[in-house]
């Protein structure tokens, strides 16, 4: 791309993740929340393939890395349900709630989130990544 | 009312952009634009006058807040509608490796 659009993507790569990070961290007090703050996630990452070409951004987060985040973040799910089985029953809020409408608060809700905002960003990420690496597989040919 | 016909109306150019064109390309854009469209009339049927956003903060009395639960549902359709249109691009783009066309015409013969 041009110098301008790789001058503005470094300047604002970095704040695009930053918000992602916020949304997910703040999911259980405001609106937004996992999938919100992933795909916010993912699309910093595309933003840099866009500008700067794939080998930049997959050496950012290559392809091995966004499939293991993709698995790590469904497992991690799991692992917080089948958590509260030792205190009850799947699901079980068995941290301790906090007080409302603080950062850290809502027990397990938060780590739930920080699981379905790996998946999602991961996941976005791999399917454009899974697309142009296609689209250049045909070219070769 | 006329909201909810305007998209009807929305609905029905995205059944006309995929009965009508042949571009594989096109016809994946008249999908997107026919479920935005059902996502748009759930979020309509989802609205009161006056009402906020059904968010409870720290000091704030419940009352006339907009109905939630097709927000959920709405949030639900955007993420399969994401995976099915990357699953469209991805079969679009397989047949324009094999058969070097998104023309829905030209593509006719099972060839290998």
């Amino acid at each position: 791309m041009s110098l301008i659009v790789k001058t503005i993507t470094r300047l604002t790569v970095g704040l695009i993740l930053l918000y992602g990070i916020y949304i997910v961290l703040h999911g259980h007090v405001s609106p937004g929340g996992g999938f919100a703050g992933g795909v916010i996630i993912a699309l910093s990452f595309i933003h840099l393939m866009l500008a700067y070409g794939k080998e930049t951004a997959l050496r950012k987060l290559s392809k091995a890395a966004a499939s293991f985040f993709e698995s790590m973040g469904a497992i991690l799910f799991l692992g917080i349900a089948l958590l509260g089985f030792t205190g009850g029953y799947f699901f079980l809020n068995f941290i301790s709630k906090g007080e409302p409408f603080k950062l850290f608060s809502a027990g397990i809700i938060p780590l739930c989130n920080m699981a379905i905002c790996l998946k999602v960003g991961a996941g976005l990420f791999a399917i454009f990544v899974a697309l142009v690496l296609l689209k250049f597989d045909s070219e070769k040919r | 009312m006329a909201v909810y016909l305007l998209c009807l109306v929305l609905f029905s150019l995205g059944l006309y952009c995929i009965l009508r064109k042949r571009n594989i390309i096109k016809i994946i854009v008249g999908v997107i634009i026919a479920e935005y469209a059902v996502n748009l009339f759930f979020i309509l049927v989802a609205y009161r006058m006056k009402g906020r956003s059904p968010i409870l903060s720290p000091d704030a009395e419940i009352l006339n807040m907009v109905d939630p639960l097709p927000h959920a549902l709405v949030l639900t359709a955007i993420v399969i509608g994401l995976a099915t249109t990357a699953l469209l691009v991805a079969i679009a783009m397989r047949i324009y490796e094999k058969y070097g066309t998104f023309d829905i015409t030209k593509i006719r013969e099972l060839r290998g």
